[in-house]
């Protein structure tokens, strides 16, 4: 159940990354690698047979 | 103010609802397949990255272990700065036939892939990522789509898995699957508007050098190909896994790259916007250019409800609103109260 409240939030944090991503574009920061250091599971997906 | 309100409330009903509903109907009305059979042409799989040699190494394996005929496999990485143990990599992966090229100052991700791409000799070019894995037969699962000639670009399907971090994971996962169910939708219409970063596939021909300061090559290069009167499709059964960002300012920052990246293709690529020039027009208006206003229409929607909340089906309208940012903002917490506020390091993983 109080996964569903994950549902809104997932919803408003992406419409919040839209406005976001505007203001990134038009000051003009542009990264482009994401790290690596914040992955969960990495580990065991590399030893996925 | 109630022009406002049904203008914003119709529109957004169409970008998250109408859309995908109008797709499933094309889909089975217009369906177009893709002509797959078993082929085994020259491939070129292309590992941009700017980690550290050890945090692909493994990545390496992992690609040279991909169910797919070694002479007819050529593996380049393509490392963007200096990058340490990075010639020890090559000592190690260099008798298995693997490239390396190293930029002596980091330039970014598309010169990277351009400089690989320069040496690649493959029919078929494979982009991969150093963070995600390869299922063995990715590889052989996207080649076979290009049995079909009017086949530009093949997608594969990125597999998130949650790991420990479950409430992110669910977060992100819901996005996910309902953005994979247009991806499909629209691939059996025609072609998809982005394909995904961590595992696509492209004819070499068809490749354009990206812009050094491009964003996002994953929907840059198969804009290209569809302008180019090709295909881009998605088959779900070229796997690649990842795990899911397991700190929300990860994900959120992830998201906006993306997003910031759609503002710059639409600069760079204004005749995206052009009907009679982009055969994939109503794809990539309903796809990417809604996604970028529906903020602004979700704003609106909420301010003249605001405004007109004195008749009852608006007052009741009002409520709904409220109670759904309520709970946007109760699954903040709840995931506050679950994760730890900067996530998961290697080394606290290791602690645990």
């Amino acid at each position: 159940m109080r996964g569903l409240l994950l549902v809104p939030y997932s919803f408003v944090v992406l419409n919040l990354a839209a406005v976001a991503g505007l203001y990134y574009f038009i000051t003009g920061r542009k990264d482009l690698w994401s790290s690596n250091r914040c992955v969960h599971a990495r580990n065991s997906l590399l030893r996925r047979p | 103010m109630e022009i406002v309100f049904w203008s914003s409330l119709i529109f957004l009903a169409y970008a998250f609802f109408g859309y995908p509903l109008l797709l499933a109907i094309a889909g089975t009305v217009a369906r177009r397949p893709v002509h797959k059979r078993p082929i085994e042409p020259a491939v070129t799989v292309i590992l941009a990255s700017r980690d550290d040699a050890a945090t692909i190494d493994e990545r390496v394996q992992n690609i040279l272990d991909v169910d797919y005929p070694r002479e007819k496999l050529q593996v380049i990485v393509s490392l963007d700065g200096p990058s340490n143990g990075a010639g020890e990599l090559a000592e190690k992966y260099g008798p298995e036939g693997v490239e390396f090229i190293q930029s002596h100052t980091p330039r970014g991700k598309a010169a990277a892939i351009n400089a690989a791409v320069a040496r690649a000799t493959g029919d078929i070019l494979v982009f991969a990522d150093a963070r995600q894995t390869f299922d063995p037969a990715a590889v052989r699962q996207l080649a076979s789509n290009f049995a079909d000639f009017r086949v530009g670009a093949v997608s594969g399907d990125l597999i998130l898995e949650n790991g420990r971090a479950a409430a992110c994971g669910q977060a992100v996962g819901v996005y996910w699957n309902y953005e994979k169910m247009i991806r499909a939708m629209e691939s059996r219409v025609h072609s998809i508007v982005g394909v995904t970063g961590a595992i696509y596939a492209i004819r070499r021909r068809l490749f354009e050098a990206l812009p050094d300061d491009l964003i996002l090559d994953d929907v840059f290069t198969p804009m290209k190909v569809v302008l180019s009167g090709k295909r881009v499709v998605f088959e779900p059964d070229a796997k690649a896994y990842d795990g899911v960002s397991c700190c929300a300012e990860a994900e959120y920052t992830r998201k906006v790259r993306t997003l910031a990246g759609n503002y710059q293709l639409l600069a760079r690529m204004p005749v995206l916007l052009v009907p009679i020039r982009n055969p994939l027009w109503w794809q990539f208006t309903s796809h990417k250019v809604c996604r970028l206003i529906a903020p602004f229409a979700l704003a609106a929607l909420f301010i003249s409800n605001a405004l007109l909340v004195g008749g009852a089906y608006y007052a009741a309208f009002f409520v709904v609103q409220s109670a759904w940012y309520s709970a946007a903002l109760m699954g903040r917490i709840e995931m506050n109260r679950r994760l730890p506020a900067r996530g998961w390091t290697a080394e606290s993983r290791k602690a645990a």
